[in-house]
Protein backbone atom coordinates (compact mmCIF):
# COMPACT_ATOMS: atom_id res chain seq x y z
CA UNK A 1 0.00 0.00 0.00
CA UNK A 2 2.43 2.31 0.72
CA UNK A 3 4.54 1.05 -2.52
CA UNK A 4 2.60 2.95 -5.09
CA UNK A 5 4.54 5.09 -7.50
CA UNK A 6 3.89 8.63 -7.81
CA UNK A 7 1.74 8.12 -10.89
CA UNK A 8 -0.90 6.26 -9.76
CA UNK A 9 -1.73 8.30 -6.49
CA UNK A 10 -5.10 8.21 -5.25
CA UNK A 11 -6.24 10.63 -6.63
CA UNK A 12 -8.91 12.19 -4.23
CA UNK A 13 -6.21 14.52 -2.46
CA UNK A 14 -5.98 16.15 -5.79
CA UNK A 15 -9.10 16.34 -6.58
CA UNK A 16 -10.04 17.65 -3.03
CA UNK A 17 -6.72 20.34 -2.92
CA UNK A 18 -8.16 21.46 -6.26
CA UNK A 19 -11.86 21.97 -5.27
CA UNK A 20 -10.12 23.85 -2.58
CA UNK A 21 -7.99 26.34 -4.75
CA UNK A 22 -10.86 27.22 -7.34
CA UNK A 23 -13.34 27.69 -4.02
CA UNK A 24 -10.54 29.95 -3.00
CA UNK A 25 -10.61 31.59 -6.15
CA UNK A 26 -13.69 32.16 -6.13
CA UNK A 27 -13.64 33.75 -2.75
CA UNK A 28 -11.22 36.21 -3.76
CA UNK A 29 -12.79 37.32 -7.05
CA UNK A 30 -16.29 37.35 -5.74
CA UNK A 31 -15.75 41.38 -4.49
CA UNK A 32 -14.42 41.74 -7.76
CA UNK A 33 -17.13 40.54 -9.73
CA UNK A 34 -19.83 42.04 -7.78
CA UNK A 35 -18.29 45.47 -8.33
CA UNK A 36 -18.49 44.94 -11.84
CA UNK A 37 -21.67 43.23 -12.39
CA UNK A 38 -23.40 45.93 -10.54
CA UNK A 39 -21.80 48.48 -12.60
CA UNK A 40 -23.31 47.13 -15.44
CA UNK A 41 -26.91 46.78 -13.60
CA UNK A 42 -30.21 48.41 -14.37
CA UNK A 43 -30.90 50.44 -10.92
CA UNK A 44 -34.01 48.01 -10.00
CA UNK A 45 -31.38 44.65 -10.16
CA UNK A 46 -29.05 46.26 -7.45
CA UNK A 47 -30.83 46.25 -4.45
CA UNK A 48 -32.98 43.24 -4.54
CA UNK A 49 -33.80 40.69 -1.97
CA UNK A 50 -31.70 37.99 -3.14
CA UNK A 51 -27.94 39.53 -4.59
CA UNK A 52 -27.96 38.77 -8.33
CA UNK A 53 -24.61 38.26 -9.52
CA UNK A 54 -25.31 38.98 -13.16
CA UNK A 55 -27.17 41.71 -14.18
CA UNK A 56 -30.04 41.17 -17.24
CA UNK A 57 -29.70 42.72 -19.40
CA UNK A 58 -26.48 44.49 -19.54
CA UNK A 59 -26.95 47.99 -19.32
CA UNK A 60 -24.16 51.13 -19.81
CA UNK A 61 -26.89 53.06 -18.11
CA UNK A 62 -24.41 54.16 -15.43
CA UNK A 63 -21.34 54.57 -17.05
CA UNK A 64 -23.35 57.24 -19.10
CA UNK A 65 -24.63 58.94 -16.30
CA UNK A 66 -21.16 59.05 -15.52
CA UNK A 67 -19.60 61.30 -18.54
CA UNK A 68 -22.51 63.16 -19.12
CA UNK A 69 -24.12 64.16 -16.50
CA UNK A 70 -21.98 64.81 -13.06
CA UNK A 71 -20.90 67.92 -13.64
CA UNK A 72 -19.93 68.57 -10.37
CA UNK A 73 -17.76 65.26 -10.53
CA UNK A 74 -15.35 65.21 -13.47
CA UNK A 75 -15.12 61.68 -13.70
CA UNK A 76 -13.69 61.87 -17.98
CA UNK A 77 -11.04 64.42 -16.21
CA UNK A 78 -10.02 62.39 -13.79
CA UNK A 79 -9.58 59.84 -15.88
CA UNK A 80 -7.58 61.77 -18.11
CA UNK A 81 -5.40 62.77 -15.25
CA UNK A 82 -4.96 59.70 -13.91
CA UNK A 83 -3.93 58.40 -17.14
CA UNK A 84 -1.70 61.25 -18.30
CA UNK A 85 -0.18 61.33 -14.48
CA UNK A 86 0.85 57.50 -14.26
CA UNK A 87 1.94 57.03 -17.88
CA UNK A 88 4.38 60.06 -17.41
CA UNK A 89 6.39 58.77 -14.25
CA UNK A 90 5.94 55.37 -15.86
CA UNK A 91 8.32 57.01 -19.01
CA UNK A 92 10.28 59.21 -16.70
CA UNK A 93 11.01 57.14 -14.00
CA UNK A 94 12.26 54.09 -15.97
CA UNK A 95 14.82 57.06 -18.08
CA UNK A 96 15.95 58.12 -14.84
CA UNK A 97 16.23 55.19 -12.49
CA UNK A 98 17.89 52.85 -15.68
CA UNK A 99 20.66 55.98 -16.20
CA UNK A 100 21.37 55.71 -12.44
CA UNK A 101 21.17 51.86 -12.35
CA UNK A 102 23.96 51.91 -15.37
CA UNK A 103 26.12 54.20 -13.52
CA UNK A 104 26.07 52.02 -10.49
CA UNK A 105 26.07 48.64 -12.94
CA UNK A 106 28.62 49.49 -15.12
CA UNK A 107 30.86 52.91 -14.75
CA UNK A 108 33.56 52.79 -12.74
CA UNK A 109 34.30 55.93 -10.30
CA UNK A 110 35.08 56.42 -6.57
CA UNK A 111 32.72 55.30 -3.68
CA UNK A 112 30.13 54.33 -6.51
CA UNK A 113 29.02 51.17 -3.67
CA UNK A 114 28.58 53.09 -0.96
CA UNK A 115 26.61 55.84 -2.68
CA UNK A 116 24.53 52.50 -4.23
CA UNK A 117 23.75 51.45 -0.32
CA UNK A 118 23.20 54.96 0.27
CA UNK A 119 20.11 54.91 -2.34
CA UNK A 120 18.80 51.57 -1.46
CA UNK A 121 19.27 51.63 2.34
CA UNK A 122 16.18 54.41 1.80
CA UNK A 123 14.17 51.60 1.01
CA UNK A 124 13.62 50.77 4.30
CA UNK A 125 12.35 54.01 5.26
CA UNK A 126 8.81 54.01 5.47
CA UNK A 127 7.48 56.41 2.52
CA UNK A 128 3.93 57.83 4.97
CA UNK A 129 6.50 59.33 7.30
CA UNK A 130 7.89 62.05 5.26
CA UNK A 131 4.65 62.85 3.69
CA UNK A 132 4.66 65.90 5.57
CA UNK A 133 8.13 67.15 4.92
CA UNK A 134 7.39 66.38 1.16
CA UNK A 135 4.25 68.50 1.08
CA UNK A 136 6.07 71.46 2.56
CA UNK A 137 8.61 71.09 0.11
CA UNK A 138 6.56 70.58 -2.83
CA UNK A 139 4.45 73.90 -1.99
CA UNK A 140 7.59 75.54 -1.75
CA UNK A 141 8.17 74.93 -5.47
CA UNK A 142 5.03 76.51 -5.77
CA UNK A 143 3.65 72.65 -7.38
CA UNK A 144 0.65 72.36 -4.97
CA UNK A 145 -2.88 71.66 -7.21
CA UNK A 146 -0.10 70.76 -10.39
CA UNK A 147 1.00 68.11 -12.74
CA UNK A 148 4.66 68.57 -11.43
CA UNK A 149 3.33 67.82 -8.09
CA UNK A 150 1.68 64.65 -8.85
CA UNK A 151 4.56 63.51 -11.07
CA UNK A 152 7.55 64.74 -9.97
CA UNK A 153 8.42 63.56 -6.21
CA UNK A 154 7.35 60.02 -7.35
CA UNK A 155 10.11 59.70 -9.42
CA UNK A 156 13.26 59.50 -7.43
CA UNK A 157 12.26 55.68 -5.47
CA UNK A 158 15.28 53.55 -4.67
CA UNK A 159 13.41 50.27 -6.10
CA UNK A 160 13.39 50.91 -9.63
CA UNK A 161 17.88 51.27 -9.23
CA UNK A 162 17.85 48.39 -7.23
CA UNK A 163 15.60 46.47 -9.67
CA UNK A 164 17.65 47.24 -12.90
CA UNK A 165 20.90 47.36 -11.37
CA UNK A 166 20.53 43.56 -10.68
CA UNK A 167 19.51 43.43 -13.92
CA UNK A 168 22.02 44.72 -15.28
CA UNK A 169 24.59 42.78 -13.52
CA UNK A 170 23.36 39.97 -14.66
CA UNK A 171 24.38 40.94 -18.35
CA UNK A 172 27.62 39.86 -19.82
CA UNK A 173 30.42 42.12 -19.52
CA UNK A 174 31.81 41.07 -23.07
CA UNK A 175 29.02 42.18 -25.01
CA UNK A 176 29.64 46.08 -23.71
CA UNK A 177 33.59 45.11 -24.09
CA UNK A 178 32.95 44.70 -27.29
CA UNK A 179 31.28 47.45 -28.07
CA UNK A 180 33.57 49.56 -26.20
CA UNK A 181 36.98 48.26 -28.44
CA UNK A 182 34.78 49.59 -31.28
CA UNK A 183 34.90 53.14 -29.79
CA UNK A 184 31.57 53.19 -28.34
CA UNK A 185 30.67 55.66 -25.49
CA UNK A 186 29.58 54.44 -22.55
CA UNK A 187 25.80 56.85 -23.58
CA UNK A 188 25.64 54.38 -27.09
CA UNK A 189 26.17 51.15 -24.95
CA UNK A 190 23.54 52.13 -22.59
CA UNK A 191 21.43 53.32 -25.44
CA UNK A 192 22.28 50.28 -27.88
CA UNK A 193 23.43 47.60 -25.63
CA UNK A 194 21.84 47.45 -22.36
CA UNK A 195 18.98 48.74 -22.83
CA UNK A 196 18.01 46.24 -25.47
CA UNK A 197 19.29 43.29 -23.70
CA UNK A 198 17.09 44.40 -20.33
CA UNK A 199 13.82 44.49 -21.73
CA UNK A 200 12.26 41.85 -19.50
CA UNK A 201 13.12 44.22 -16.41
CA UNK A 202 12.48 47.21 -17.69
CA UNK A 203 8.96 45.41 -18.90
CA UNK A 204 8.46 44.73 -15.64
CA UNK A 205 9.34 47.84 -13.45
CA UNK A 206 7.67 49.71 -16.06
CA UNK A 207 4.22 47.53 -15.32
CA UNK A 208 4.51 47.95 -11.36
CA UNK A 209 5.42 51.56 -11.70
CA UNK A 210 2.23 52.30 -13.55
CA UNK A 211 0.38 50.31 -11.45
CA UNK A 212 1.88 52.10 -8.46
CA UNK A 213 1.43 55.83 -9.92
CA UNK A 214 -2.63 55.08 -10.83
CA UNK A 215 -3.96 53.39 -8.03
CA UNK A 216 -1.48 56.08 -5.53
CA UNK A 217 -4.07 57.71 -2.77
CA UNK A 218 -2.07 59.37 -0.28
CA UNK A 219 -0.03 62.26 -2.24
CA UNK A 220 -2.51 63.25 -4.58
CA UNK A 221 -5.12 63.49 -1.49
CA UNK A 222 -2.76 65.91 0.04
CA UNK A 223 -1.18 67.32 -2.64
CA UNK A 224 -4.73 68.32 -4.78
CA UNK A 225 -7.70 70.18 -3.46
CA UNK A 226 -8.98 71.85 -6.98
CA UNK A 227 -11.03 68.97 -8.13
CA UNK A 228 -10.11 69.27 -11.54
CA UNK A 229 -6.85 68.16 -10.51
CA UNK A 230 -7.69 64.84 -8.42
CA UNK A 231 -7.11 61.71 -9.88
CA UNK A 232 -9.62 58.54 -9.96
CA UNK A 233 -9.13 57.04 -6.71
CA UNK A 234 -9.12 60.05 -4.70
CA UNK A 235 -12.19 60.99 -6.87
CA UNK A 236 -14.00 57.63 -6.08
CA UNK A 237 -13.55 58.45 -2.22
CA UNK A 238 -15.44 62.35 -2.90
CA UNK A 239 -18.08 60.54 -4.91
CA UNK A 240 -18.97 58.24 -2.92
CA UNK A 241 -19.28 60.52 -0.08
CA UNK A 242 -21.61 62.45 -1.98
CA UNK A 243 -24.00 59.63 -3.43
CA UNK A 244 -23.51 56.78 -0.48
CA UNK A 245 -26.23 55.38 -1.97
CA UNK A 246 -25.35 55.59 -5.42
CA UNK A 247 -24.55 51.87 -5.80
CA UNK A 248 -24.62 51.76 -9.49
CA UNK A 249 -22.89 54.98 -10.05
CA UNK A 250 -20.26 54.22 -7.22
CA UNK A 251 -19.58 50.70 -8.61
CA UNK A 252 -19.01 52.16 -12.35
CA UNK A 253 -16.19 54.93 -11.01
CA UNK A 254 -14.53 51.95 -9.71
CA UNK A 255 -14.75 49.91 -12.35
CA UNK A 256 -13.64 52.79 -14.26
CA UNK A 257 -10.38 53.23 -12.19
CA UNK A 258 -9.70 49.22 -11.82
CA UNK A 259 -9.88 48.47 -15.49
CA UNK A 260 -6.76 49.61 -16.53
CA UNK A 261 -4.44 48.68 -14.03
CA UNK A 262 -6.49 44.87 -14.07
CA UNK A 263 -5.93 45.07 -17.97
CA UNK A 264 -2.30 45.61 -18.01
CA UNK A 265 -2.18 43.10 -15.51
CA UNK A 266 -3.41 40.34 -17.55
CA UNK A 267 -1.31 41.61 -20.47
CA UNK A 268 1.99 41.14 -18.38
CA UNK A 269 0.94 38.70 -15.70
CA UNK A 270 3.90 36.85 -16.63
CA UNK A 271 6.25 40.00 -16.42
CA UNK A 272 4.52 40.83 -13.17
CA UNK A 273 5.11 37.17 -11.53
CA UNK A 274 8.62 37.32 -13.32
CA UNK A 275 9.32 40.35 -11.81
CA UNK A 276 8.71 40.07 -8.50
CA UNK A 277 10.47 36.62 -8.52
CA UNK A 278 13.05 38.72 -8.89
CA UNK A 279 12.86 41.02 -6.50
CA UNK A 280 11.86 38.47 -3.80
CA UNK A 281 14.51 35.97 -4.14
CA UNK A 282 17.79 38.59 -4.71
CA UNK A 283 17.16 39.70 -1.20
CA UNK B 1 41.11 48.50 -18.89
CA UNK B 2 38.80 51.49 -18.63
CA UNK B 3 39.84 54.19 -16.09
CA UNK B 4 37.67 56.21 -13.45
CA UNK B 5 34.67 56.97 -15.30
CA UNK B 6 33.40 59.87 -12.83
CA UNK B 7 32.61 62.45 -15.67
CA UNK B 8 30.33 60.15 -17.53
CA UNK B 9 28.79 58.74 -13.77
CA UNK B 10 28.29 62.24 -13.04
CA UNK B 11 26.00 62.67 -16.49
CA UNK B 12 24.37 59.39 -15.51
CA UNK B 13 23.58 59.94 -11.93
CA UNK B 14 22.76 63.55 -12.08
CA UNK B 15 19.10 63.43 -13.17
CA UNK B 16 18.30 60.57 -10.25
CA UNK B 17 20.88 62.30 -7.96
CA UNK B 18 19.26 65.64 -7.58
CA UNK B 19 15.48 64.02 -7.57
CA UNK B 20 16.71 61.64 -5.11
CA UNK B 21 18.54 64.48 -3.18
CA UNK B 22 15.35 66.66 -3.15
CA UNK B 23 11.88 64.44 -2.73
CA UNK B 24 13.73 61.49 -0.56
CA UNK B 25 16.77 62.41 1.47
CA UNK B 26 15.44 66.11 2.26
CA UNK B 27 12.46 64.92 3.44
CA UNK B 28 13.73 62.65 6.13
CA UNK B 29 15.90 65.31 7.46
CA UNK B 30 13.57 68.11 6.82
CA UNK B 31 10.56 66.00 8.63
CA UNK B 32 13.09 65.61 11.88
CA UNK B 33 13.90 69.44 11.56
CA UNK B 34 9.82 70.09 11.59
CA UNK B 35 9.23 67.59 14.68
CA UNK B 36 11.59 69.85 16.80
CA UNK B 37 9.40 72.49 16.24
CA UNK B 38 6.13 73.98 17.30
CA UNK B 39 4.90 74.55 13.65
CA UNK B 40 1.70 75.58 12.92
CA UNK B 41 0.67 76.03 9.10
CA UNK B 42 -0.34 79.49 8.98
CA UNK B 43 2.14 80.99 12.11
CA UNK B 44 4.58 83.25 10.49
CA UNK B 45 7.63 81.57 12.48
CA UNK B 46 7.95 77.56 13.82
CA UNK B 47 9.30 77.81 17.16
CA UNK B 48 12.13 75.71 18.27
CA UNK B 49 11.06 73.15 21.45
CA UNK B 50 13.33 70.38 20.95
CA UNK B 51 12.10 67.03 21.99
CA UNK B 52 8.51 69.02 23.41
CA UNK B 53 6.25 67.46 20.41
CA UNK B 54 8.13 63.70 21.19
CA UNK B 55 6.85 63.69 24.68
CA UNK B 56 3.25 64.91 24.35
CA UNK B 57 2.96 62.51 21.47
CA UNK B 58 4.06 59.75 24.06
CA UNK B 59 2.01 61.35 27.06
CA UNK B 60 -1.17 61.77 24.48
CA UNK B 61 -4.00 59.01 25.52
CA UNK B 62 -5.13 59.56 21.29
CA UNK B 63 -1.19 58.42 20.71
CA UNK B 64 -1.76 55.25 22.97
CA UNK B 65 -5.10 54.19 21.47
CA UNK B 66 -3.50 54.51 17.83
CA UNK B 67 -0.40 52.52 18.34
CA UNK B 68 -2.42 49.90 20.12
CA UNK B 69 -4.94 49.73 17.90
CA UNK B 70 -2.24 49.31 15.11
CA UNK B 71 -0.23 46.52 16.85
CA UNK B 72 -3.97 45.21 16.86
CA UNK B 73 -3.97 45.62 13.29
CA UNK B 74 -0.88 44.26 12.46
CA UNK B 75 -1.17 41.29 14.69
CA UNK B 76 -4.02 40.27 12.63
CA UNK B 77 -3.08 40.60 9.12
CA UNK B 78 1.17 39.58 9.12
CA UNK B 79 0.60 36.24 10.55
CA UNK B 80 -3.38 35.81 8.97
CA UNK B 81 -2.18 37.31 5.58
CA UNK B 82 1.23 35.00 5.34
CA UNK B 83 0.04 32.37 6.16
CA UNK B 84 -2.83 32.50 3.67
CA UNK B 85 0.17 33.77 1.11
CA UNK B 86 1.83 30.57 1.82
CA UNK B 87 -0.71 28.58 1.65
CA UNK B 88 -1.84 29.71 -1.45
CA UNK B 89 1.62 29.30 -3.06
CA UNK B 90 1.90 25.96 -1.88
CA UNK B 91 -1.11 25.53 -3.94
CA UNK B 92 -0.13 26.58 -7.31
CA UNK B 93 3.08 24.96 -6.37
CA UNK B 94 1.25 22.12 -7.07
CA UNK B 95 0.95 22.37 -10.94
CA UNK B 96 -2.32 22.07 -10.97
CA UNK B 97 -4.07 22.30 -14.26
CA UNK B 98 -5.10 26.02 -14.75
CA UNK B 99 -2.08 26.91 -12.50
CA UNK B 100 -1.96 30.54 -14.36
CA UNK B 101 -5.62 31.02 -13.59
CA UNK B 102 -5.46 30.95 -10.09
CA UNK B 103 -2.13 32.80 -10.25
CA UNK B 104 -3.82 35.29 -11.58
CA UNK B 105 -7.18 34.83 -9.45
CA UNK B 106 -5.26 35.30 -6.21
CA UNK B 107 -3.16 38.15 -7.32
CA UNK B 108 -5.93 40.32 -8.85
CA UNK B 109 -7.11 42.41 -5.59
CA UNK B 110 -3.56 43.85 -5.39
CA UNK B 111 -3.52 45.34 -8.79
CA UNK B 112 -6.34 47.28 -7.43
CA UNK B 113 -6.31 51.07 -5.35
CA UNK B 114 -7.17 51.44 -1.80
CA UNK B 115 -9.89 53.48 -2.81
CA UNK B 116 -11.54 51.08 -5.23
CA UNK B 117 -11.35 48.01 -2.64
CA UNK B 118 -12.43 50.70 0.13
CA UNK B 119 -15.65 51.81 -1.48
CA UNK B 120 -16.32 48.15 -2.56
CA UNK B 121 -15.88 46.85 0.64
CA UNK B 122 -17.89 49.58 2.31
CA UNK B 123 -20.78 47.84 0.73
CA UNK B 124 -20.30 44.68 1.41
CA UNK B 125 -20.13 45.05 5.06
CA UNK B 126 -23.03 47.51 4.96
CA UNK B 127 -25.62 45.90 7.58
CA UNK B 128 -28.79 46.00 5.85
CA UNK B 129 -27.71 46.12 2.05
CA UNK B 130 -24.21 44.55 2.15
CA UNK B 131 -23.12 40.92 0.62
CA UNK B 132 -21.66 39.23 3.70
CA UNK B 133 -24.73 40.24 6.22
CA UNK B 134 -27.08 38.43 3.55
CA UNK B 135 -25.22 35.29 3.39
CA UNK B 136 -24.68 35.17 6.87
CA UNK B 137 -28.45 35.64 8.00
CA UNK B 138 -28.79 33.25 4.98
CA UNK B 139 -26.50 30.67 7.29
CA UNK B 140 -27.90 31.55 10.37
CA UNK B 141 -31.18 30.91 9.18
CA UNK B 142 -30.27 27.21 7.81
CA UNK B 143 -28.91 26.35 11.24
CA UNK B 144 -31.59 28.10 12.81
CA UNK B 145 -34.02 25.62 11.18
CA UNK B 146 -31.71 22.69 12.45
CA UNK B 147 -30.66 23.64 16.17
CA UNK B 148 -32.93 27.06 16.98
CA UNK B 149 -31.08 26.90 20.22
CA UNK B 150 -27.49 27.25 18.97
CA UNK B 151 -28.53 29.19 15.80
CA UNK B 152 -29.93 32.56 15.72
CA UNK B 153 -33.18 33.51 13.19
CA UNK B 154 -31.45 36.55 11.84
CA UNK B 155 -27.61 37.78 11.75
CA UNK B 156 -26.61 40.93 10.90
CA UNK B 157 -23.59 42.65 12.93
CA UNK B 158 -23.06 46.15 12.30
CA UNK B 159 -19.08 44.81 10.54
CA UNK B 160 -17.85 48.95 10.70
CA UNK B 161 -20.11 50.52 13.31
CA UNK B 162 -18.99 48.60 16.11
CA UNK B 163 -15.65 49.28 17.93
CA UNK B 164 -15.62 45.19 18.28
CA UNK B 165 -15.89 44.49 14.78
CA UNK B 166 -14.56 47.45 13.03
CA UNK B 167 -11.07 46.56 13.13
CA UNK B 168 -11.16 42.82 12.15
CA UNK B 169 -13.29 43.68 9.60
CA UNK B 170 -10.85 46.12 7.87
CA UNK B 171 -8.36 43.55 8.71
CA UNK B 172 -9.87 40.84 6.82
CA UNK B 173 -10.51 43.25 3.87
CA UNK B 174 -6.66 44.40 3.90
CA UNK B 175 -5.54 40.33 3.63
CA UNK B 176 -8.11 39.80 0.93
CA UNK B 177 -6.16 42.77 -0.95
CA UNK B 178 -2.75 41.92 -0.22
CA UNK B 179 -2.58 38.24 0.46
CA UNK B 180 -1.47 37.52 -3.73
CA UNK B 181 1.85 39.70 -3.45
CA UNK B 182 3.25 37.59 -0.95
CA UNK B 183 2.02 35.15 -2.31
CA UNK B 184 4.21 35.03 -5.72
CA UNK B 185 7.32 35.89 -3.19
CA UNK B 186 6.58 32.33 -1.67
CA UNK B 187 5.64 31.01 -4.65
CA UNK B 188 8.76 31.95 -6.36
CA UNK B 189 10.76 30.82 -3.21
CA UNK B 190 9.28 27.24 -3.83
CA UNK B 191 10.04 26.66 -6.94
CA UNK B 192 13.98 27.67 -6.32
CA UNK B 193 14.06 24.31 -3.70
CA UNK B 194 16.39 22.02 -5.25
CA UNK B 195 14.21 19.24 -6.72
CA UNK B 196 16.96 16.59 -5.92
CA UNK B 197 15.86 17.15 -2.22
CA UNK B 198 12.08 16.71 -2.02
CA UNK B 199 12.54 13.63 -4.28
CA UNK B 200 15.34 11.87 -2.02
CA UNK B 201 12.69 12.63 0.80
CA UNK B 202 10.07 11.08 -0.76
CA UNK B 203 11.86 8.05 -1.93
CA UNK B 204 12.68 7.71 2.12
CA UNK B 205 8.64 7.34 1.97
CA UNK B 206 8.00 11.49 3.99
CA UNK B 207 4.58 12.31 3.21
CA UNK B 208 4.02 15.55 1.53
CA UNK B 209 2.97 17.11 5.02
CA UNK B 210 6.36 15.74 6.32
CA UNK B 211 8.49 16.65 3.44
CA UNK B 212 6.89 20.43 3.41
CA UNK B 213 7.79 20.90 7.49
CA UNK B 214 11.52 19.26 7.06
CA UNK B 215 12.27 20.14 3.52
CA UNK B 216 10.27 23.47 1.96
CA UNK B 217 10.16 25.64 5.11
CA UNK B 218 13.48 25.63 6.43
CA UNK B 219 14.87 26.69 3.15
CA UNK B 220 11.88 28.80 2.56
CA UNK B 221 13.23 31.12 5.60
CA UNK B 222 15.33 34.01 4.00
CA UNK B 223 11.72 33.97 2.47
CA UNK B 224 9.72 34.21 5.12
CA UNK B 225 11.72 36.60 7.21
CA UNK B 226 11.38 39.03 3.86
CA UNK B 227 7.87 38.84 3.50
CA UNK B 228 7.21 39.40 7.00
CA UNK B 229 9.17 42.11 7.25
CA UNK B 230 8.08 43.77 4.34
CA UNK B 231 4.64 43.42 5.22
CA UNK B 232 5.06 44.47 9.33
CA UNK B 233 6.56 47.81 7.82
CA UNK B 234 4.02 47.95 5.39
CA UNK B 235 0.95 47.30 7.49
CA UNK B 236 1.55 49.51 10.49
CA UNK B 237 1.50 52.05 7.59
CA UNK B 238 -2.25 51.18 7.42
CA UNK B 239 -4.08 54.55 6.31
CA UNK B 240 -6.25 54.29 3.31
CA UNK B 241 -8.30 51.87 4.34
CA UNK B 242 -9.17 53.13 7.71
CA UNK B 243 -9.26 56.79 6.42
CA UNK B 244 -12.14 55.82 3.62
CA UNK B 245 -14.18 52.42 5.54
CA UNK B 246 -14.11 54.68 9.13
CA UNK B 247 -12.63 57.99 9.71
CA UNK B 248 -10.78 56.28 12.62
CA UNK B 249 -13.79 55.53 14.28
CA UNK B 250 -16.48 54.07 15.95
CA UNK B 251 -14.86 55.46 19.37
CA UNK B 252 -11.42 55.46 17.88
CA UNK B 253 -11.38 51.61 17.70
CA UNK B 254 -9.55 51.76 14.25
CA UNK B 255 -7.83 54.55 14.68
CA UNK B 256 -4.46 54.41 13.20
CA UNK B 257 -0.88 55.75 13.84
CA UNK B 258 -0.60 57.17 9.79
CA UNK B 259 -4.45 58.57 10.27
CA UNK B 260 -3.81 60.20 13.00
CA UNK B 261 -0.97 61.74 12.11
CA UNK B 262 -2.95 62.74 9.08
CA UNK B 263 -5.43 64.09 11.27
CA UNK B 264 -3.06 66.28 12.97
CA UNK B 265 -1.20 67.43 10.09
CA UNK B 266 -3.70 68.06 7.51
CA UNK B 267 -6.80 68.38 9.86
CA UNK B 268 -5.52 70.74 12.62
CA UNK B 269 -2.13 72.12 10.68
CA UNK B 270 -0.14 71.14 13.81
CA UNK B 271 2.87 69.71 11.01
CA UNK B 272 5.65 69.97 14.02
CA UNK B 273 3.58 67.67 16.54
CA UNK B 274 2.52 65.34 13.25
CA UNK B 275 5.92 65.02 12.15
CA UNK B 276 7.05 63.95 15.67
CA UNK B 277 4.47 61.35 15.71
CA UNK B 278 5.71 60.02 12.26
CA UNK B 279 9.26 59.42 13.42
CA UNK B 280 7.79 57.75 16.92
CA UNK B 281 6.58 55.23 13.96
CA UNK B 282 9.60 55.43 12.02
CA UNK B 283 11.79 54.26 15.58
CA UNK B 284 9.18 51.83 16.16
CA UNK B 285 9.44 50.04 13.10
CA UNK B 286 13.33 49.73 13.29
CA UNK B 287 12.73 48.20 16.59
CA UNK B 288 10.03 45.74 14.69
CA UNK B 289 12.50 44.99 12.12
CA UNK B 290 15.77 43.99 14.38
CA UNK B 291 13.47 42.06 16.59
CA UNK B 292 12.49 40.00 13.60
CA UNK B 293 15.93 39.56 11.95
CA UNK B 294 17.23 37.88 15.50
CA UNK B 295 14.49 35.57 15.78
CA UNK B 296 13.99 34.86 11.92
CA UNK B 297 17.35 35.02 10.55
CA UNK B 298 19.61 32.72 8.76
CA UNK B 299 21.90 31.53 11.05
CA UNK B 300 25.35 31.57 9.18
Amino acid sequence: MKCKGRKTRPPFRHVAAQGVMFLAAMILLAPIIWMFSTSLKPDEQILTATPRWLPNPVSFVHFNRLFTQAEDFPVARWLFNSAFISSTVTVLALSITSMAAYAFSRLRFKGRDVLFIAVISTMMIPSQITLIPSFLIVQKLGWFNSYQGLIVPGLAGAFGVFLLRQFFLGIPVELEEAAYIDGASPAVIYWKVILPLAKPALAALAIFTFIGAWNDFVWPLIITNDISMRTLPVGIMIFQGRYVTEYGATMATAAICSIPTIIAFLIFQRRITEGIAMTGLKQ
Amino acid sequence: MRKNQWRVAVMFLAPYGILFGIFILLPVLYGFFISLHKWHILAPRPEFIGLRNYKLALADDLFRIAFVRTLFFVAMVVPVGNALSLLLAVGLNQNYRGTTFYKVAFYMPVVMSVAVIAILWTWIYSAEFGLLNYYLSQAAAFGHNLAPSVFPATLKPQWLNSPATAMPAIALMSIWWGAGGNMLIYFAGLKNIPRELLEAAEMDGATPWRRFWTVSWPLLRPTTLFCLVMSVIASFQVFGQTYILTGGGPYYSTLTIILYMYQQGFGLYQLGYASAVGYLLFAALLVFTLIQFKLLAVKQ
